[in-house]
């Protein structure tokens, strides 16, 4: 009788393992762990408390000197933020369709510098340490019929400060990019999608489609690159280089426009395979974004589509004449829908869509989503940049443009999101790429939006409460001079918030180093842990809040 | 009354059992409903092939074809029970069970021939679909209650009642932002666009799952309630719809032949 018992308990113990190990990384046996030198400098404490953000005007403006805006120059460009000239100052690239690209430079207090930079007609824009020289440079994307430029950071002492280079070995049409070191040999490697509808439209005939265009993974070797063409179809709008197997090491994520479904190709031993981890996907993936929205320890990983927010009949009346154009072919096991979707982890190692439970699953015609602890409240937020200008689609409204307003979501714990417009984000400037970084030094998240045909907007983070740990890596000699792909663990009280260092994400957009916690008010932060992209640790211990944390390793 | 056809409690045993059987069955008119079914077929195909008529012309053919036959069909029902209710309950049952073959057929073009979403109109795919639907639904909601007052009074029949109420109610409101949103185009000088399919209250991007009421509520973890397609949503309505009316039908018409031969009895 008594040994009845025994395969009711081993059933019981599966389970909590099962539910413990559940959705967490597979941690390694032992950890190695580094010393790291640790540099604090206290943040300005932010006087301004105004309890929403403040809008201010920058001095850019991509998509006015056309005309008349018609697809694909409706897909506008991105922006990248970091500082570029060592100075302690965020600083702002953005990408131009139809102008030159230009650099504003963070000169303290919210104010810019603006300098053109000589590169045109640019999509995307990243500021990575390509070469691994310290210094962060500038890698664009361009419409159509150009491979990535490369502009190397000379460092101070320059006369000129980017001077374009030749990116050996990359010489594929891309639209879309991600950097990140993929094959663990601690150099940044080059993903890049063509948005191959555009090619056809400016003439691309199938021969020159099929020698330059598609998904390209760029292996960084030595003093240039080789190209691993991964496929040739392609709608590349964003590319997310994330680990999607929970096996510690980067996949690759190419979000499609259209009905091509987005590819994915998982990192095994020393190759890829191509693989379909979601059950639902966007159907014209806009954007790429992650984050642990509810301090599990795992990424929820966004995507944005086209799925309006507001169904007022007036609003509906506007989308319907397009709407119904859209409506493309299906195929059996399809798995994408037109709306924003949010895979969260479950615990047989799968994802399951929750945006629509979440309250995220429609912002309008998305185009840059990220996440961000906007409130400093220790729950990331959500913010989404939406509107469209294309006269030969939105001929019934005025000026050719659907008119939305950005969608800002607050975390309200769990991962559960509701609209707040009290945070006066609500811009209908037709957004397009997006970044957050504390532009000011006082502890929050700021936002800058590269619109179409009109001036790019800053928004100033005046929300009122909690407290920022900003931390930013550096791992000199070694080319991964930036630690992309390195994750941060700070555990605060019984909370552990985990973010990682990346390169791009979101639309076009390249993100900052410098990664930012939201402390709320009264946590006491006991331990900074940090995963360097080797699989390292690195501890500080106690680390102050309203800081900023030069970590080196 | 036609003493040739049996009244159901003199049938078979099947007929004994499944009384909506034997009312559904086509009877004398067996014959004629074929004849009429093949050469609707043939006429219908005919018109697609040499014509190039679209399969709603086809299928209205058919359904035009198939129309004498069956209105005979409902006259013997007459003949035979004696009872409008029960006549009623007979057309209610054909219609409605065609309307469901109409949704199943959309089922099928979705979830099996993947057609998109638009394409999948059923086989009388012109038909405006928020007017067919408005219409069709007061008209069943209206038959059920004339049943219930002419006797068909059961657990089923509340159940369809409650059913039926909601349906329609999803329809109207449907119907109603159907005819503002065509306004809304009308004032942008949009004239060729039609406004039909958009979401109700169920389903994706329905009402339900846009409410900020509903956010984050157990409303919207209920499998499909919130993310269902608009063609999914009423497939159900109109499955479960046919399920209740079959069973209030044949509680009805069970309690309707035992009391048959007592009532004859007495009035015998």
């Amino acid at each position: 009788m008594k040994y009845k018992i025994w395969p009711f308990v081993f059933i019981l113990v599966w389970i909590v393992a099962g539910c413990q190990t559940s959705s967490v990384h597979n941690q390694p046996l032992l950890e190695a762990v580094v010393p790291v030198n640790v540099t604090q400098t206290a943040l300005a404490r932010s006087t301004a408390c105004a309890g929403h953000f403040v809008e201010h005007r920058l001095d850019f403006a991509t998509g006015i000197r056309i005309r008349e805006i018609n697809t694909y120059e409706s897909n506008g460009a991105g922006l990248a933020v970091n500082d570029l000239d060592g100075d302690g100052d965020l600083d702002l690239v953005f990408a131009s369709i139809d102008n030159t690209a230009a650099i504003l430079w963070n000169e303290g207090d919210l104010n810019f510098r603006s300098e053109a930079l000589p590169t045109r007609f640019t999509r995307g824009v990243a500021t990575v340490d390509v070469d691994g020289d310290g210094w962060l440079d500038l890698v664009f994307t361009h419409r159509g019929l150009a491979p990535p430029s490369f502009w190397r950071n000379q460092g101070p002492t320059a006369e000129v400060r980017f001077l374009q280079q030749p990116l050996h070995g990359v010489e594929h049409y891309a639209y879309a990019m991600g950097w990140a070191d993929l094959t663990g040999d601690g150099a940044l490697d080059l993903v890049t999608g063509s948005y191959n509808v555009e090619l056809q439209q400016h003439g691309i005939s199938a021969e020159a489609m099929a020698a330059k265009a598609g998904v390209v993974l760029y292996e960084q070797r030595g003093a240039g690159f080789v190209a691993l063409p991964l496929e040739q179809q392609a709608e590349a709008l964003a590319i997310g280089l994330i680990d999607l197997n929970r096996d510690w090491q980067p996949d690759i994520w190419v979000a499609n426009d259209f009905v091509l479904q987005d590819q994915i190709w998982l990192r095994a031993e020393e190759t890829w395979v191509r693989s379909q981890p979601f059950a639902e996907t966007s159907h014209s993936t806009m954007s790429i974004d992650w984050g642990d929205i509810d301090n599990r320890g795992t990424m929820a990983l966004f995507t944005t589509d086209m799925n309006p927010y507001n169904i007022s009949t007036v609003n509906l009346a506007g989308w319907l004449p397009v709407i119904n154009k859209l409506e493309q072919p299906r195929g059996p096991k399809d798995p994408q829908r037109m709306v924003n979707v949010l895979q969260v982890a479950t615990s047989n190692q799968g994802w399951r869509n929750e945006a629509g439970r979440r309250g995220i699953e429609a912002t309008g015609w998305s185009w840059a989503g990220k996440f961000g602890d906007l409130d400093n409240d220790g729950l990331l937020d959500l913010y989404v940049v939406n509107g469209m200008i294309a006269e030969n689609l939105f001929a019934h409204l005025p000026n050719g443009e659907l008119v939305e307003e950005n969608q800002a979501f607050r975390n309200l714990g769990q991962g559960e999101f509701t609209p707040i417009p009290a945070w006066r984000l609500n811009a209908t400037t037709s957004g397009r790429g997006m970044v957050m970084a504390d532009l000011d030094d006082d502890g929050d998240l700021d936002i800058v939006v590269n619109n179409l045909r009109a001036s790019a907007q800053l928004f100033e983070n005046q929300l009122c409460g909690g407290a920022g740990v900003v931390v930013e890596l550096r791992w000199p000699g070694q080319p991964n001079h930036f630690a992309i792909g390195a994750q941060i663990a700070l555990d605060a009280g019984d909370v552990t918030y985990t973010r990682d260092v990346r390169a791009t994400s979101g639309y076009l957009s390249g993100d900052a180093v410098r990664v930012h916690f939201g402390i709320p008010t009264g946590s006491a932060l006991r331990q900074l842990r940090i995963r360097w992209p080797d699989g390292v640790i690195s501890y500080v211990e106690r680390p102050a809040p309203q800081t900023r944390l030069e970590v080196t390793r | 009354m036609n003493q040739s056809l049996p009244l159901p409690m003199t049938g078979v045993a099947w007929q004994r059992i499944f009384p909506l059987l034997a009312l559904l069955h086509p009877r004398r008119q067996a014959w004629p409903l074929l004849i009429s079914l093949i050469v609707g077929l043939i006429l219908g195909w005919a018109a697609m092939q040499f014509w190039g008529m679209k399969l709603w012309v086809g299928t209205a053919i058919v359904l035009v074809a198939l129309l004498p036959a069956l209105s005979v069909k409902f006259y013997h029902d007459w003949l035979h029970y004696g009872s409008k209710t029960i006549v009623i309950l007979s057309i209610l049952l054909t219609a409605q069970g065609a309307h469901t073959i109409e949704h199943i057929v959309q089922w099928v073009q979705y979830h099996i021939l993947f057609w998109t979403a638009r394409q999948s109109s059923g086989l009388l795919s012109p038909a405006n679909a928020e007017w067919v639907h408005f219409v069709w639904n007061w008209s069943v909601l209206i038959l059920v209650i004339v049943l219930m007052r002419g006797g068909l009074r059961n657990g089923w029949a509340y159940l369809l009642l409650g059913v039926a109420l909601l349906h329609t109610f999803e329809h109207t409101y449907a119907f109603i932002r159907y005819q503002q949103v065509l306004g809304e185009l009308r004032e942008l000088g949009v004239t060729n666009v039609t406004a039909q399919g958009l979401p109700g209250i169920l389903g994706r991007d329905g009402w339900l799952a846009r409410s900020i009421w509903t956010r984050g509520t157990i409303i919207c973890s209920v499998p499909g309630l919130t993310t269902a397609t608009r063609l999914d949503v009423h497939f159900w309505w109109n499955v479960i719809e046919m399920a209740l009316l079959t069973a209030a039908g044949h509680v009805y018409l069970l309690t309707w032949a035992r009391r048959q031969p007592q009532e004859n009895s007495v009035g015998g």
